[in-house]
């Protein structure tokens, strides 16, 4: 049964060919529904980094099948044109900077999704506002990014990754600048919004502070996926 | 949908105007370099329209008086007067020299205008202070761009001059300013070198038993006069009669009176296309070299700006901006780039370059649009290689890796 | 507090760009071919002018003399130099007599010799009357033939004509030698009139030929100016106008008088030749062949309208002015009457008192150019 959230089976991605190919990903099975956070954990070279940009659509897998949001998107071979739009629509992005565009206003960092979906700027603007009571930096909603502080920075970057009510979000290591209760805090904000909007998100961490919160983690080794449970503890 | 490039314009535009400034004063420097082309030609033809002529009548065989010498007698104007269709005639010289006036000397082009009253062919057209010469001698009407001043006297080889007269433009076509002054002094100037000179023919002439002898007393005095006189003027300008096509009336005076005739257009013809043509191929070779510079410039700084917002590009790419987006953002930029620089440009060549330059610089306004034109044009084609580079961004890039 | 910077940068923005974009559109409409052209104006006035000829001439006497012996000869001794005032029948110098004395003395040789052959001639011309008479009266008493009368008459008429001969012959020689004396007088270079000496060709010992001057005599009260006008700028030139005469040599105007206009002008140079006299002559005297500036003062004209020359312009081979009406820029053509020397010209047709002119202008006119009403040109050096 094809459900909401991710499901990738099988997926495979080898760089090059012949007698240099790498196979970077193996064999990878994974499930997030909507709603859930999960962790994804492995040491550098397993093939971690390959995944996330199979998972954001920017670099193409050579075998396998990927589901977003209960639509197939790859089966051993796209099977959507647009991948920017896939991006900008059914993805959400957070990276271990905040990234934001330095020469937008907070909002407009936020609004820019919307506006490139075809979205007045006006209408934009406002769902980036009312994001921005929930995360708590409305008070900054005209600031320029390099004013705000870390936390909020990361806020923001959050509500950019959530503006489009994407079924997915793929957070790369969000909370490794972070101290321990702005990591906890971030994490506490996906878990919520995640809830909230029934997104699935996956967060790629090593962040030993964070690991206990994941009810469900996968490790990744060679290219191989496995899930074992997590602690799910509560914050 | 918001203007990605304004606001990274607005958000830098400090730097944005700086960068500006900077090239608007290359963009200036280009400017001023197709004023100074401008220049040549102008002053060529401000020449030829401060003559006040249709005709020149100069030296058989010569493309006197301006680029090569000419002399004819200075009665044949007699002649060309009584042709048909000849309304005007008048002698004019035409001498380069250096006009000094107390302690400094001015290179200067004097300019002998025939006895008449204001609108003489050959006498400035306008003024800008004093009067037009009103005495037939040691009277001058003198260019500003000579720096002389109202009542000034002038020294022109063995006269003095006072200068009653200012005008404004009028200059030969090597940019140098005229003076004018009566052709009579002005013959006298053209031929008596200087007193040296003068002196040192006339012991010659003396040396001479030929000339000397005590049996015809008289004669060394005769002689001395007669070598001491100037029959020639350099061209008679003529103003054709209305209603008598210019090139007829050269026609019948080649062909009666055995000189060569130059019409406006032929005398345009040899002023800008040989006398300024190396001249203006040289400026021509600045302008292509600064526009090449002016586009490698604008290449280069909308390049370190991409590069400088590589990871914006990527995260823009990774979030769904189209490539349209990114690409307009870089040439918007660009444009920006050009449009203030192109705005700088011309107020520096106009207020600050136009002013310090000796010779004539001519601003058109049509060159001014086809260099905003040739600036846009620039800017899209420098901003090529960024954006290739901002094309070719992964936004892989953005997940780290 | 938050939204300081960005008003910040607004202003500064502002600051910034809004006087460049204000320059670049003063600098885009103001200057170059679009800007109006700056001009001043003036009216055209109702005043009389007083015109003025104005011609350059030289310094000459009216009376000179070359005096030189009037054959050829050697000086002797010259007693002037140049400079010197002389006095009318003082001695200037001699010339060498070389043989004068001495053909003197042969001619008075050759006289006396004349009068012994008077005397001889006489004698004999008595005897042939004697005879005559004497064979006239035999006749009468028939005591000879008259074959022989004849023949003593044909005698006496002989002697008679000897007599003639020397007696001008000794008249000839006579004169001779008052000729000869006469030269020996001549010898003496004597002046002519009260003078100045101004020239001296040949020191004693020079060979001259006839003819040839020795000293040259100036007449200083006959000091002129030989002025040479323009012929298009001689109109009105007669004779006893004032002059003022600006000597090169002297800052000082003298006054002057034209004695006459020649009748011959130069074909050659197209000019009018005039003689102007001091009316004092200055001391010190100014140089023969000095340069003079001469300026005619004509008789003061009516009033009519008149305009600055600087303001006429020729437009397609029309003599005009750039007149302003009601703000319009039009080019007026007029019709020339009389000039004077500092540049006023009369108006004769074309307009009236009170017309607004255009008199400098920055550049050449046309009738489509904007104009921008001025006190002075810009740039024009004061």
């Amino acid at each position: 049964m094809i459900g909401k959230g991710i499901h990738i089976e099988g997926l495979k991605k080898r760089y090059g060919s012949g007698e240099t190919a790498v196979d970077a990903l193996k064999n990878v099975d994974m499930q997030v529904a909507p709603g859930e956070v999960v962790g994804l954990i492995g040491p550098s070279g397993s093939g971690k980094s390959t995944l996330l940009k199979a998972l954001g659509a920017v670099i193409e897998p050579t075998g396998g099948r990927m589901t977003l949001g209960g639509k197939v998107i790859y089966d051993n071979g796209w099977k959507v044109k647009d991948l920017r739009a896939l991006r900008r629509d059914k993805i959400g992005f957070m990276f271990q900077a905040p990234y934001l565009i330095p020469f937008l206003d907070v909002t407009d960092n936020v609004a820019l999704l919307p506006m490139l979906a075809g979205i007045p700027n006006a209408e934009a603007r406002k769902r980036a506002v009312d994001l921005f009571k929930a995360l708590d930096v409305e008070p900054r909603a005209k600031a320029m990014p390099s004013q705000l502080s870390g936390g909020e920075q990361q806020r923001v970057a959050i509500a950019r990754g959530l503006i489009n009510r994407p079924p997915v979000i793929l957070a790369d290591e969000p909370t490794a600048p972070l101290d321990s209760e702005r990591a906890l805090a971030v994490i506490r904000i996906l878990n919520d919004m995640a809830r909230q909007y029934q997104t699935a998100i996956i967060i790629v961490t090593h962040d030993e502070k964070i690991l206990p919160t994941f009810k469900r983690i996968y490790h990744i080794r060679d290219g191989v996926t496995y899930e074992e449970a997590g602690e799910g503890r509560e914050f | 949908m918001i203007s990605l490039a304004g606001r990274d314009i607005m958000h830098a535009w400090g730097k944005f105007v700086f960068t500006g400034v900077g090239l608007g004063l290359l963009i200036g420097v280009t400017l001023s370099m197709a004023g100074i082309y401008r220049g040549m030609v102008d002053d060529g033809k401000a020449l030829l329209d401060n003559s006040g002529a249709d005709l020149w009548v100069v030296q058989q065989n010569t493309l006197g008086p301006y680029a090569e010498p000419s002399s004819i007698y200075d009665d044949a104007w007699r002649g060309i007067r009584a042709m048909p269709g000849v309304a005007q005639t008048a002698n004019v010289t035409y001498l380069t020299m250096q006009v000094r006036q107390g302690e400094r000397d001015v290179r200067s082009m004097v300019t002998g205008v025939t006895a008449g009253e204001p609108g003489t062919p050959g006498w400035p057209p306008y003024l800008v202070a004093g009067r037009q010469i009103t005495r037939s001698h040691y009277e001058a009407v003198a260019d500003i761009a000579t720096g002389f001043k109202l009542g000034d006297r002038l020294q022109i080889r063995r006269n003095h001059y006072t200068v009653v007269g200012l005008t404004r433009r009028m200059v030969s076509s090597g940019g140098d300013p005229m003076v004018f002054i009566p052709l009579k002094d002005a013959q006298e100037a053209q031929f008596l070198k200087d007193n040296d000179a003068i002196l040192q023919q006339r012991r010659r002439t003396t040396a001479n038993p030929n000339f000397n002898r005590p049996q015809v007393p008289g004669l060394l005095e005769a002689i001395i006069a007669s070598q001491s006189t100037n029959a020639y003027v350099n061209a008679v300008l003529v103003q054709v009669e209305a209603g008598h096509d210019a090139e007829e009336v050269a026609q019948s005076i080649r062909r009666w009176k055995r000189l060569t005739v130059y019409t406006r257009s032929q005398m345009e013809e040899i002023l800008v296309g040989k006398l300024i043509a190396t001249a203006a191929k040289q400026i021509f070779m600045f302008l292509v070299i600064l526009s090449v510079v002016s586009s490698a410039i604008v290449a280069f700084i909308i390049y370190t700006l991409t590069l400088g917002k590589i990871r914006e590009i990527a995260v823009l790419k990774l979030i769904g901006t189209k490539n349209r987006t990114i690409v307009a953002l870089i040439m918007q930029q660009s444009i920006a780039l050009g449009v203030i620089g192109f705005v700088v440009g011309k107020i520096t060549a106009t207020l600050l370059m136009e002013p310090i330059f000796p010779k004539y610089v001519l601003l058109e306004p049509l060159d001014s649009v086809i260099g905003f034109g040739a600036v846009v044009v620039i800017c899209i084609l420098s901003s090529i290689i960024a954006i290739r580079a901002a094309l070719k961004v992964d936004p892989a890039v953005a997940i780290g890796g | 507090m938050k939204s300081f910077p960005i008003q910040k940068r607004t202003l500064a923005i502002l600051v910034v760009l809004l006087p460049l974009l204000a320059l670049f559109i003063y600098v885009a409409l103001r200057s170059g071919p679009l800007a109006p052209v700056p001009v001043t104006v003036t009216r055209v006035e109702n005043r009389s002018i007083a015109p003025a000829l104005f011609g350059i001439g030289t310094v000459e006497a009216r009376y000179s003399y070359k005096i030189g012996p009037t054959f050829a000869g050697r000086v002797k001794q010259l007693a002037v130099q140049v400079g010197d005032q002389v006095k009318a029948g003082q001695v200037l110098g001699k010339m060498d007599p070389v043989d004068l004395d001495q053909r003197i003395r042969a001619q008075e040789a050759a006289l006396k010799r004349a009068e012994a052959q008077i005397s001889e001639a006489r004698a004999r011309h008595l005897y042939a009357q004697t005879q005559a008479r004497r064979y006239a009266e035999l006749l009468a008493v028939r005591s000879t033939s008259e074959e022989i009368l004849a023949g003593k008459n044909n005698e006496l008429q002989v002697a008679e004509a000897g007599l003639n001969a020397v007696l001008e012959e000794a008249v000839r020689i006579h004169a001779e030698r008052e000729a000869l004396i006469a030269q020996r007088k001549n010898l003496s270079l004597i002046a002519p009139v009260d003078g100045l000496v101004v020239l001296r060709n040949a020191e004693p010992g020079t060979t001259l030929v006839a003819g040839q001057a020795v000293v040259e005599l100036i007449d200083p009260q006959s000091l002129w100016v030989n002025v040479r006008f323009d012929q298009i700028h001689a109109r009105g030139l007669s004779a006893r106008l004032t002059a003022q005469i600006v000597l090169r040599t002297q800052a000082a105007e003298l006054s002057g008088r034209v004695l006459r206009v020649e009748p011959l002008a130069d074909a050659v140079t197209e000019e009018m030749l005039a003689k102007v006299t001091f009316d004092k002559i200055p001391e010190p005297l100014p140089a023969i062949g000095e340069l003079a500036e001469v300026t005619v003062v004509l008789p003061t004209l009516a009033a009519a309208p008149v305009i600055p020359n600087a303001a006429i312009q020729r437009i397609d081979g029309q003599l005009g002015v750039w007149q302003i009406t009601d703000g319009d820029l039009s080019f007026t053509p007029i019709t020339l009457g009389d000039a004077d020397l500092e540049g006023q010209v009369q108006v004769r047709k074309g307009l009236e008192i009170g017309d607004l002119v255009v008199v400098y202008s920055a550049k050449g006119l046309t009738p489509h150019n904007e104009i921008d009403v001025v006190d002075q040109i810009p740039g024009v050096p004061r």
